[in-house]
């Protein structure tokens, strides 16, 4: 394997991603078509069900759904291509709007997640390999075998019956009070959804850091670091964690995606208004130019972190440049 | 040992022998018993159910957990009892039933992928990558609509159809392995066709790497089955599932009905707890070695 001009490198990640996202527009659209269900019944509610022939077909017609698929296609491909993703049928506004409309909400509730599971599991982790087999260490471990087999969506029906219902400590739905607003009250109702998230994730992180780091503590750096005088602190901090970090950053960029799809159902049982609830409509009901929005941009996303995982495994971790051949090193 | 006879000065007393290691050590036997307790329960419910489970009893809706009803009754008043037992049965079958299909999808697909040559393999594998970045959410809800009407059948297909990319993976790199291995050239030297083998030479290699994978794929269908049909969009409601019954959960928060809630989650939780066990002693615990810190 050379070491390529960063140009090419990164020139060819990015057709790669075009080409896949190129193939996957190609399929969600097939398919969405294919699936049976009335997309005028997303458009015209009710009222599509007692449209005559002759109605039906010019409705059709408005809306471009008379012609063959791949007529369709190309026409949604040249406007796409300009930046035009068409109309809701649902929501009759451009879809690029409703989308802009709900993401924040899908980024606060998926990043702050990210962000507690990434700090989180390396603490915890961490912590149990700092006390492998006592008495903590075990009671972490059996807790997070418990949680983690909790499905998500039976956790927030708990959650919402012990601290909405019960309690009334906190709202059972919805990300903020219609007509008030403002930071604390958005927080507020974050604090039950951002639970279940991180639940549902961060046990199986925290493990493979703690895996990762037990089989570090077995090689002899680490036998040596001791022997050195250095404090078991230090080396399980600056040598061990250090080596492994690496590795997790690339697990995380692959998580990006399990992460936000975990949201999805979180979305729906907290009436969350996010893209995840959103989706879900879009391809229940049909509403054609909505759904191919939002499934590019989630595969997008799946796609660029996994670049991303493989470049950081690939450019940043310097063991990996090691391994390359010798001509190559001299060169980098 | 005789008192009068006590060695003296023996330094180092001979260590009592360590117990025979019994047939049970290191297997999860608790998980094991519960996982087979609630299968026979499920399978064999006829026997002891008090109640017909899809009784709807609408002068009792939504009793709390007494004698008449042991653990309460949902909002339609069917008798949760009964409907945990015979709901277990479809929760169960989807699990196993999907994770077979997945199985044999991922051996299939693994072996083909692995056994390709270069660019057939990789084209394989990008079309995994781009099958894998449609959120399994919305795929389930497109080939969910594409199969019509949910029963069992079809929604154990779903769920086996889109599970089964990470053990075809591990089947791929394993395959890659062996495929150069001195029994498999003969194999196929002697006119061993690729179904031969598979079975003969590549599986016995990955069977063991594969089985905990299928076994948390059995985990991870009974939890989609059971956030499908919560959702609405897996069986149909008259269709008794634990999932169903917890998409009555809704009523149920307002009215403060907990036992709707709780009950049927904690035998769906307990059961994926079991296989969950279950599955990691089949990974096995690596090799134990000292720690140097």
């Amino acid at each position: 394997m050379r070491r390529k001009n960063p140009f090419i490198y990164y020139g060819g990640k990015l057709a790669g991603l075009a080409v896949s996202v190129f193939v996957l527009s190609l399929a969600v659209f097939y398919i969405a078509r294919l699936a049976p269900g009335d997309p005028l019944v997303s458009y015209y509610g009710d009222r599509a069900e007692k449209m005559t022939a002759e109605e039906r077909a010019q409705a059709e017609e408005r809306l471009g759904l008379d012609e063959p698929v791949h007529i369709q296609y190309t026409r949604w491909l040249g406007r796409a291509l300009q930046g035009d993703f068409g109309i809701s049928y649902k929501y009759k506004t451009d879809v690029t709007q409703i989308i802009a409309d709900r993401l924040p909400n899908t980024l606060l509730l998926g990043g702050t997640g990210f962000a507690v599971i990434f700090a989180g599991a390396l603490a915890v982790g961490a912590l149990c390999a700092w006390n492998e087999g006592n008495l903590l260490d075990r009671i972490i471990c059996k807790v997070g075998t418990v949680v983690s087999c909790i499905p998500e969506f039976w956790l927030s029906l708990v959650l919402i019956l012990v601290f909405a219902v019960q309690l009334r400590w906190l709202p059972s739905s919805g990300a903020y009070t219609l007509g008030g607003g403002g930071g604390a009250d958005r927080a507020v109702h974050l604090i039950l959804p951002l639970t279940v998230t991180a639940a549902g994730h961060l046990w199986y992180y925290a493990y493979m850091i703690r895996n990762r780091l037990l089989e570090e503590l077995r090689s002899d750096y680490v036998l040596l670091a001791k022997s050195k005088g250095l404090r078991r602190r230090d080396v399980l901090l600056r040598h061990c964690l250090r080596s492994i970090l690496p590795g997790y950053l690339s697990l995380m960029a692959i998580s990006v995606p399990h992460i936000l799809g975990g949201t999805y159902i979180v979305e729906t049982v907290f009436s969350y208004p996010g893209i995840g609830t959103l989706s879900y409509e879009s391809a229940r009901y049909q509403d054609y130019n909505l759904l191919m929005l939002l499934c590019i941009l989630s595969g997008s996303v799946v796609i660029l972190s996994n670049m991303l995982a493989q470049i950081i495994s690939e450019r940043i971790d310097p063991r990996m440049r090691g391994e390359m051949p010798a001509e190559v090193t001299e060169h980098g | 040992m005789d008192e009068r006879f006590v060695l003296i000065g023996a330094r180092t007393p001979v260590p009592p022998p360590l117990p025979a290691p019994k047939w049970y050590d290191g297997k999860p036997v608790c998980s094991m018993a519960v996982l087979a307790f609630i299968m026979l329960g499920c399978l064999c419910c006829e026997v002891f159910l008090p109640k017909d489970p899809a009784y709807m009893d609408l002068l009792h809706a939504a009793v709390p957990p007494g004698s008449e009803f042991w653990f309460g009754s949902d909002t339609m008043g069917r008798d949760i009892f009964s409907m945990i037992w015979y709901g277990g049965r479809a929760s169960l079958l989807i699990g196993f039933l999907s994770a077979a299909i997945s199985a044999v999808l991922a051996v299939l697909f693994g072996a083909v992928s692995g056994l390709a040559p270069k660019w057939l393999d990789g084209l394989v594998m990008r079309l995994t990558e781009i099958f894998l970045s449609i959120p399994s959410l919305l795929l389930i809800v497109f080939l969910q609509a594409i199969l019509g009407r949910a029963s069992v059948w079809s929604l154990s297909l779903v769920i086996g159809i889109t599970g089964w990319t990470a053990i075809a993976k591990v089947v791929r790199s394993e395959v890659r392995q062996l495929r150069n291995s001195e029994y498999v050239l003969a194999s196929r030297c002697m006119g061993g066709g690729f179904f031969h083998i598979l079975r003969k030479h590549l599986a016995p290699n990955f069977f063991s790497s594969i089985m905990f994978m299928v076994v948390m794929n059995v985990r991870s269908a009974i939890a989609a089955e059971s956030t499908l049909s919560f959702m609405g969009i897996g069986l149909p409601l008259e269709v008794i599932s634990w999932g169903g019954m917890l998409s009555l959960s809704e009523k149920a928060l307002l009215s403060g009905a907990w036992w709707i809630i709780l009950i049927p989650g904690v035998f769906l939780v307990v059961t994926l707890l079991c296989v969950t066990n279950i599955g990691s002693w089949l990974r096995g615990e690596g090799e134990q070695r000292g720690n140097n810190l």
